[in-house]
C-alpha cells in the first residue's frame, strides 16, 4: 500500500518539459510534450483515483471481515447467503464508475486517433487548448518511420531531392551492449540515444506513418503519447504537436528480434528556421553538414561512423 | 439397450486393489492417479518456468548486458559473440517463461490437477466419464512439454539456438522472415500437442459434469469448483481449435510456400493477432477461473458459511467466459485499427469488471458475518483476493485504448499480468494445494511452514511486481535485455523481490518434503463443519474407487 | 478398505497402454515432421521414414484403442448412461471441430471482406511499401491473375453429392434402427462411394486449378478451407468404412451401434461445412465479385 500512497502523492501533472527520458525512481509518467500526452495525463491521474479507491477499498472491507468476523470475535457465524439489495448496489455502482471512465476514455481516443482537419481548426478559437489555429494555417509536416532489423529509416515524402526521391536517412543506436559500443554519455543517455536523430519543427502539426521492412517493430514517443506499431505490409498513421522544443527519447516497442532492446528513437524538436536549413541541407545532399549543424553537443557519430553517401544508399 | 449383459459387465475390474507401480502410475485409468501426476508435472514445469524467470531478474538487476553474457561465456563463446547471443538468449528465456507458465504450469495444475482430483470427487462420480482419454490428455502434456524443451535447443535463426519471439508468436518474427530454423516448427507442433491435450481434457471434463453428477445433484446445486471448470472447459473446447488453425497457418507459410501472413503474397501479419487473440484472450480466463471457483469453497469453508450469492457467483463466471470470447483485440490496440473498433473493444473489455467485481464482493460477504478461521489455505485466499484486485483494476486501465497507447508493450502491462497469473492463478494454486494437500495425500503438512510460505511470498511477489507499474508508466519497454539508465531503481527492488520469492520457493519445498517425511496422519476432514462439499465425506486419502455406491443429494443440502 | 460392490452404471476403464504409447507416436510424429521440412539430427530435409514412423505410429494406437472400444462395448461396458457420456463426448468434438473450420473461414472472410478495407482510401496507397500486399493481389479479390472456378459445373456436382450422401446415409441409418440389415449395408455402400466419388472430383479440381497453394492469399485461403475439408471426407469415409466393416461381420444391432451413429453425425457436419464453403468460398465470389 506505500506504494499506492507514494503514487498518489506525486502525481504527474507536470509541466511541459524540455526533454524527455526516463527518470531514476520515477514513478509515473514521463512529462508531457504534446496535447496528447497532457490529456492522459489527466485521463491516468482520474483513473489512478479511481483504481486505488476501488484497491483500498476492497481491502478496508477485507481487514474489516478479518477483524470484526474472526472465529475469537465472532464464534458463532450467521447463515444467511442472500442480500438482493447489496448485490443489485455492487452490480450498478461498478456500471456507474465504469460509464464515468468510458466518457472521457472516448474523448481522449477519438482526440488522438482522428486526424485533425487542418482547414476546420484554422478559423477555430485560439483559446481552446485542443488546436492549434495558427499551426494548421502552416499544414501538415509528414514523416514516415520504417523500421528495420535494428534501426529506423526516417524519411519524409513530401521533400524530395534533387533527384525526385524524398529525403531519406537511416537512424541507428549507438549502443548495441558490444564492447565497441559509445560509451561516451555526453552525447546522450544510455541506449537512448542514436547517431542521426529525427529532427522535426516545433509547433507544427505532424502527421507519421510507420512501415516495416522485415517484422514488426513499433514506434513510441512516451512524452508524445504515441505508439504506433510498424507492421510489414502496412502503413500506419498518426499525428501530434509538439509544443516545446528539445530532445524526446522513445524506443521499439514490438519484439522484433536480437536486438529489439537497441533500436532507439531520439526526436529534435527545433525551431522552424532550424528545421528548414536541416532538411535543406539534406535536400542537397549535405548530409554530415545537416546534423553538424544541429545543436552539436547531442549529435554524437557511431564508432565506425558511415560516409554520407554510403548511408543514403543503404536507406534506399 | 442390452441390459442384460451390463450385471456381468463389471466382474473382471478389480476394485480397491491397486495396480502395481508401472501399470498404476504409467498407464492409469484412474482420475485421482492421473490428477498426481498432473501436479507433479506442474510442480516440475513450475521449476524450469521459475529458474527462466530468474534468469529474467538476475540480467535484469543491473542495467547492461551481464549475467547472460556470463552465461554464453560458458558455453564457450567470448568477446562479442557470447553478448550477440545473450541478447537473443534472452529472448528466448522470455518466451519459454511465458510458455511454460501458462501451458505446462498453470493449466496442468489448475485444470488437470486440482480439476481432474476434485471435479469427480464433488460431484460425486466414480471418475471421469473417459477415464483412459484422461490418461492421454496427460501423457499428450507431457510430450508437449519435452517437446518444447527439445525445441529450445534447436536452431532457431541462424546459429542462434531456440525460437526468440514471444509467447504470442507474432509473424513475421516467427515465420521464415525472423526464425527460419527447426526450432519454431517444433515449438508449433508442441502447442499443437499441448491443444489437442486440453481440448481432450475438456471434452472430459464437460461430460463429465453434464453426465455424471450424483443423483440430486441438479446444476443449480453443483459446487462452484465444478462450475467454474465447466466454464473452462467450454472456453478452451472454443478458443483452443482457432489458435491451432492459426499455428497450422504459421507452419505452413514457414514450410509450404502459403501466403497467410505475408504480405509480399497479399497476407496480413495482423491476422494472426486476431485469430491469436481470439484463443489468447479467453486463454487468461482459462487460468483464471478454476482459481475463482477454489477460492469460493475456501472462503466458504472458513467463515463457516456458505457460497454468498451461489447463482450469481457461477453466473458471473459463466458472463466472464462469454463476455471474454468478444474482447480479444484489446491486445492490439497500436496495430492500426480504425478508431470505432477500438472504442467497441474498450467497451466490451470494460464490461467484464462488473462480473468479476460480483465475484470479488462476494467472496466478502461470504465472510461477512461468518466466524473466520485462518488456516493457511484461508490466508493465500484472502491474499489471492486483494492481489487479484490489484490487478484486475490496473486491467480496466489498459482496457482504455488512450491510455494503452502509452502503456502498452511496457512493463506496466507486465505488472497487470503478473499480478493476475503469478498473484492471481498461482496464489489460487497454493490456496488449492494446502486446502486439499492432506485430502489427496493423507498426510498433514507443518501449518507454520505453510505461513511462513505464504508471507515470504506476499512480500516477494509484491516487491517483485508492484515496481514494474511504475517502470511501465515510466516508459520501459517489454522484452528488453538492457535498458537506459533511468529504469534501474525499480528494475533493482524487483530483482530483490525475486530473491525473496527465491527464499519462498525454498521453505515451500521444505514444506513438501517434511510433510512426506513425517508422515502424520491426516483425516477425512481436518477442516470441520465449514468443509460440505463431498469429497469432505471421503476417507483421506480416498479409496482407489470412491462412490461404488452413488451419494444421494438431498434437495434441501444446500451447495 | 471395503471390497464394497459397484452399485453404479458408469464404466470404469482398465489401465491401458495406449495414452502412453500414442502420445510416445506423438513425440516421434512431430520430430518427424521437422527432420522432413527441415532436417534435423544430421538428417537432410525431405527425411520421410521418421515422420512415416509416427504416422505409422499413432493410426496403431487409434487401431488398437478403438478396437478396445468396440469389444468393451460389445461386452456390456456402454450402459445407457455411458451411452449418454459418449453421444456428449461426440457432440462436443464436432463443436471443437466447427472451431477449427472458424480459423479458415476467418482467413478467408478477413482477405475477401477486408481487402477492400485495406486497399482504403485514406492510406497512402501509392507508397511502395504499403501496396507490396495490393500489389501482389492486384488491388482486388479474388486477386488479379486468378482464375476462380466456376462454381455450377463440378462444385456444384460435389454439393450434389454430398447432399446426396446425406440422404443415403439417413436412409441407412433408418434401415439399421428397423433392423434391415441388407439396406443398411447398401445404403451405407453408396454412401462410401459417394464419398470417394467427392473425393475424386475434388482431386480432378485442384489439379485443373488456375492457381496454387504457394502463390497468392487467394490460393493458401482456398486450399486450407477446401483441403482440410476434403481431409474431413476422406476421414469421415474411413470412419463409414469401419462401420461398413462392422456391419458386414455382424457387429452392431438395431439398438446399440453408436459407432455408426457418430459417423453419421460426422458425415453430416463434413456435410454442412461444405455447404458453408460452396456459398462463400465458391458461388459469392464468383457471382459478386465477378472473376
Ligand atoms: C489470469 C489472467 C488475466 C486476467 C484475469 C486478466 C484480466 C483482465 N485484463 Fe489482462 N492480461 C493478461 C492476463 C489476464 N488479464 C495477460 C497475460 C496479458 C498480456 C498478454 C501479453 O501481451 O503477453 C494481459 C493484457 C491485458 C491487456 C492488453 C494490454 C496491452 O498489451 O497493451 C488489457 C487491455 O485491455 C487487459 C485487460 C484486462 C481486463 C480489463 C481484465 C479484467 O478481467 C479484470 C477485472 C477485474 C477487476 C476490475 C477487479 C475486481 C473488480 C472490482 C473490485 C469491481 C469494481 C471495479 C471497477 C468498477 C473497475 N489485459
Ligand atoms: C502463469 C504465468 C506466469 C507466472 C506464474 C510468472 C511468474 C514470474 N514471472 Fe513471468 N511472464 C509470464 C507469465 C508468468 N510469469 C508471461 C506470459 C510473460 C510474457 C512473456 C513474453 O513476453 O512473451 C512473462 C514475462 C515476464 C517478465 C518480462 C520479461 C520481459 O518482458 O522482458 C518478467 C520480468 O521480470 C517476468 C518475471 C516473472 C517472475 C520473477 C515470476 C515468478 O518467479 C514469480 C514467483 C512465482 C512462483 C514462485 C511460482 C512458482 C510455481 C511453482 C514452483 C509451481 C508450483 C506447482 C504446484 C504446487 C503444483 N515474467
Ligand atoms: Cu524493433 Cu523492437
Ligand atoms: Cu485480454
Amino acid at each position: 500500500m506505500r506504494f499506492l500512497i507514494a503514487l498518489l502523492s506525486i502525481l504527474p501533472f507536470g509541466a511541459l518539459a524540455e526533454a524527455a527520458q526516463p527518470e531514476a525512481g520515477g514513478l509515473g509518467l514521463q512529462p508531457a510534450a504534446t496535447r496528447i500526452m497532457e490529456r492522459l495525463h489527466g485521463f491516468h491521474a482520474y483513473l489512478l483515483v479511481i483504481i486505488t479507491v476501488i484497491t483500498l477499498f476492497v481491502l478496508a472491507l477485507i481487514i474489516w471481515v478479518c477483524v470484526r468476523y474472526n472465529k475469537r470475535s465472532n464464534p458463532v457465524p450467521r447463515k444467511f447467503s442472500h442480500n438482493t439489495l447489496i448485490e443489485i448496489v455492487w452490480t450498478v455502482v461498478p456500471v456507474l464508475i465504469l460509464v464515468a471512465i468510458a466518457g472521457p476514455s472516448f474523448s481522449n481516443l477519438f482526440y488522438q486517433e482522428n486526424e485533425p482537419d487542418l482547414e476546420v481548426i484554422s478559423s477555430g478559437n485560439g483559446d481552446d487548448p485542443n488546436i492549434y489555429p495558427a499551426a494548421a494555417e502552416k499544414g501538415w509536416v509528414t514523416f514516415k518511420a520504417q523500421g528495420n532489423q535494428w534501426n529506423w529509416t526516417y524519411s519524409f515524402p513530401d521533400q524530395l531531392d534533387g533527384s525526385g526521391y524524398p529525403v531519406e536517412f537511416v537512424s541507428n543506436g549507438l549502443q548495441h551492449g558490444l564492447a565497441k559500443d559509445v560509451t561516451d554519455l555526453s552525447t546522450g543517455p544510455r541506449n537512448l540515444a542514436v547517431d542521426y536523430p529525427l529532427v522535426l519543427p516545433v509547433n507544427r502539426y505532424v502527421r507519421y506513418q510507420t512501415a516495416a521492412s522485415d517484422v514488426i517493430h513499433s514506434f513510441a514517443m512516451p512524452a508524445f503519447g504515441i505508439k504506433t506499431d510498424a507492421v510489414p505490409g502496412r502503413l500506419n498513421e498518426g499525428w501530434f504537436l509538439v509544443e516545446e522544443e528539445g530532445t524526446y527519447y522513445g524506443q521499439c516497442s514490438e519484439l522484433c528480434g536480437k536486438d529489439h532492446a537497441y533500436m532507439p528513437i531520439e526526436v529534435r524538436v527545433v525551431s522552424q528556421e532550424v528545421f528548414d536549413t536541416w532538411i535543406e541541407r539534406l535536400k542537397a545532399g549535405e548530409f554530415e553538414a545537416a546534423f553538424d549543424g544541429l545543436d552539436d553537443t547531442a549529435t554524437a557519430t557511431t564508432a565506425e561512423p558511415m560516409d554520407a553517401p554510403t548511408r543514403l544508399a543503404q536507406a534506399q | 439397450m442390452a441390459m442384460d449383459q451390463v450385471s456381468v459387465a463389471h466382474d473382471d475390474h478389480e476394485h480397491d486393489h491397486k495396480p502395481g507401480f508401472f501399470t498404476r502410475w504409467f498407464l492409469s485409468t484412474n482420475h485421482k492417479d492421473i490428477g498426481t501426476l498432473y501436479l507433479i508435472f506442474a510442480l516440475c514445469a513450475g521449476i524450469v518456468g521459475y529458474t527462466l524467470s530468474g534468469l529474467i531478474r538476475w540480467e535484469l538487476a543491473e542495467p547492461g548486458i551481464g549475467p547472460l553474457t556470463g552465461l554464453m561465456e560458458y558455453f564457450g563463446y567470448s568477446g562479442d559473440q557470447a553478448v550477440e547471443h545473450a541478447k537473443h538468449f534472452y529472448n528466448v528465456v522470455i518466451t519459454y517463461h511465458g510458455l511454460i507458465m501458462i501451458f505446462f504450469m498453470v493449466m496442468p495444475a489448475l485444470i488437470g490437477g486440482f480439476g481432474n482430483w476434485f471435479v469427480p470427487l464433488m460431484i460425486g462420480a466414480p471418475d471421469m466419464a473417459f477415464p483412459r482419454m484422461n490418461n492421454i490428455s496427460f501423457w499428450l502434456t507431457a510430450a508437449a512439454f519435452v517437446m518444447a524443451c527439445i525445441s529450445m535447443l534447436l536452431p532457431g535463426t541462424g546459429d542462434f539456438l531456440g525460437f526468440g519471439g514471444g509467447w504470442v508468436l507474432y509473424p513475421p518474427l516467427s515465420s521464415a522472415t525472423g526464425h527460419p530454423g527447426p526450432s519454431m516448427d517444433l515449438l508449433i507442433l508442441s502447442l499443437h500437442t499441448a491443444g489437442i491435450a486440453s481440448i481432450l481434457g475438456a471434452i472430459n471434463f464437460i461430460v463429465t459434469i453434464l453426465n455424471m453428477r450424483a443423483p440430486g445433484m441438479t446444476l443449480h446445486k453443483m459446487p462452484l469448483f465444478a462450475w467454474s471448470v465447466l466454464v473452462t472447459a467450454v472456453l478452451l473446447l472454443l478458443a483452443l481449435p482457432v489458435l491451432a488453425g492459426a499455428l497450422t497457418m504459421l507452419l505452413t507459410d514457414r514450410n509450404f510456400g502459403s501466403q497467410f501472413f505475408d504480405p509480399s503474397g497479399g497476407g496480413d501479419p495482423i491476422m494472426f493477432q486476431h485469430l491469436f487473440w481470439f484463443f489468447g484472450h479467453p486463454e487468461v480466463y482459462i487460468m483464471i477461473l478454476p482459481a475463482f471457483g477454489i477460492i469460493s469453497h475456501i472462503v466458504s469453508t472458513f467463515s463457516k458459511k456458505p457460497v454468498f450469492g451461489y447463482l450469481g457467483m457461477a453466473y458471473a463466471m459463466v458472463s466472464i467466459g462469454a463476455i471474454g470470447f468478444i474482447v480479444w483485440a484489446h491486445h492490439m490496440y497500436t496495430v492500426g485499427m480504425p478508431s470505432d473498433m477500438k472504442a467497441y473493444f474498450v467497451a466490451a473489455t470494460m464490461v467484464i469488471a462488473v462480473p468479476t467485481g460480483i465475484k470479488i464482493f462476494s467472496w466478502i460477504a461470504t465472510m461477512w458475518g461468518g466466524s473466520i478461521d485462518f488456516e493457511v489455505p484461508m490466508v493465500w485466499a484472502i491474499g489471492f483476493i486483494f492481489l487479484f484486485t490489484v490487478g484486475g483494476v490496473t486491467g480496466v486501465v489498459l482496457a482504455n485504448a488512450g491510455i494503452d497507447h502509452v502503456l502498452h508493450d511496457t512493463y506496466y502491462v507486465v505488472a497487470h499480468f503478473h499480478y493476475v497469473l503469478s498473484l492471481g492463478a498461482v496464489f489460487g494454486l497454493f490456496a488449492a494445494w494446502y486446502y486439499w494437500f492432506e485430502k489427496m495425500f493423507g498426510i498433514k503438512y507443518n501449518k507454520t511452514i505453510g505461513y511462513a510460505h505464504f508471507w515470504t511470498m506476499f512480500i516477494g511477489s509484491n516487491l517483485l511486481f508492484f515496481p514494474q507499474h511504475f517502470l511501465g508508466l515510466n516508459g520501459m519497454p517489454r522484452r528488453y535485455i538492457d535498458y537506459a539508465d533511468g529504469f534501474a531503481t525499480w528494475h533493482f527492488w524487483s530483482s530483490m523481490g525475486y530473491a525473496v520469492t527465491l527464499v519462498a520457493t525454498t521453505i515451500f519445498f521444505v514444506g513438501v518434503i517434511e510433510a512426506l517425511v513425517r508422515r502424520r496422519k491426516g483425516v477425512a476432514n481436518p477442516w470441520g463443519e465449514g468443509a460440505t462439499t463431498l469429497e469432505w465425506t471421503l476417507s483421506s486419502p480416498p479409496p482407489f474407487h470412491q462412490f461404488n455406491e452413488l451419494p444421494e443429494v438431498k434437495p434441501e443440502s444446500h451447495h | 478398505m471395503a471390497h464394497d460392490e459397484v452399485k453404479h452404471d458408469y464404466h470404469l476403464v482398465n489401465p491401458s497402454p495406449w495414452p502412453l504409447l500414442g502420445s510416445m507416436g506423438m513425440i516421434v510424429l512431430a520430430l518427424g515432421a521437422v527432420t522432413f521440412m527441415k532436417g534435423l539430427f544430421g538428417m537432410p530435409a525431405g527425411t520421410w521414414w521418421l515422420l512415416a514412423l509416427g504416422l505409422a505410429s499413432i493410426i496403431y494406437v487409434m487401431f488398437g484403442w478403438w478396437r478396445e472400444v468396440i469389444k468393451e462395448g460389445g461386452a456390456g461396458d456402454h450402459t445407457p448412461v455411458v451411452e449418454i457420456g459418449l453421444r456428449y463426448g461426440m457432440i462436443l468434438f464436432i463443436a471443437s471441430e466447427v472451431m477449427f473450420f472458424v480459423a479458415w473461414f476467418w482467413s478467408f472472410f478477413e482477405f475477401a471482406i477486408f481487402h477492400g478495407a485495406r486497399v482504403g482510401e485514406s492510406f497512402d496507397v501509392a507508397s511502395p511499401l504499403y501496396s507490396e500486399a495490393l500489389q501482389a493481389v492486384g488491388g482486388q479479390w479474388p486477386p488479379e491473375g486468378v482464375t476462380v472456378f466456376d462454381p455450377f459445373h463440378l462444385p456444384l456436382m460435389n454439393t450434389l453429392i454430398l447432399l446426396l450422401s446425406g440422404t443415403t446415409i439417413t436412409a441407412s441409418h433408418h434401415a439399421l434402427q428397423h433392423d434391415n440389415r441388407r439396406t443398411a449395408i447398401s445404403m451405407l455402400a453408396i454412401t462410401i462411394v459417394l464419398g470417394l466419388c467427392f473425393t475424386g472430383l475434388q482431386a480432378v479440381e485442384y489439379m485443373e486449378a488456375g492457381f496454387s497453394y504457394s502463390g497468392t492469399i487467394y490460393g493458401s485461403a482456398f486450399f486450407m478451407a477446401t483441403g482440410f475439408h476434403g481431409a474431413h471426407v476422406v476421414i469421415g469415409t474411413i470412419f463409414l468404412t469401419v462401420c461398413l466393416v462392422r456391419l458386414l461381420s455382424g457387429g452392431m444391432s438395431a439398438k446399440k451401434h453408436l459407432g455408426f451413429e457418430f459417423a453419421a453425425w460426422y458425415w453430416h457436419f463434413v456435410d454442412i461445412v461444405w455447404l458453408f464453403l460452396f456459398a462463400f468460398v465458391y458461388v459469392i465470389p464468383y457471382l459478386v465479385l465477378g472473376h
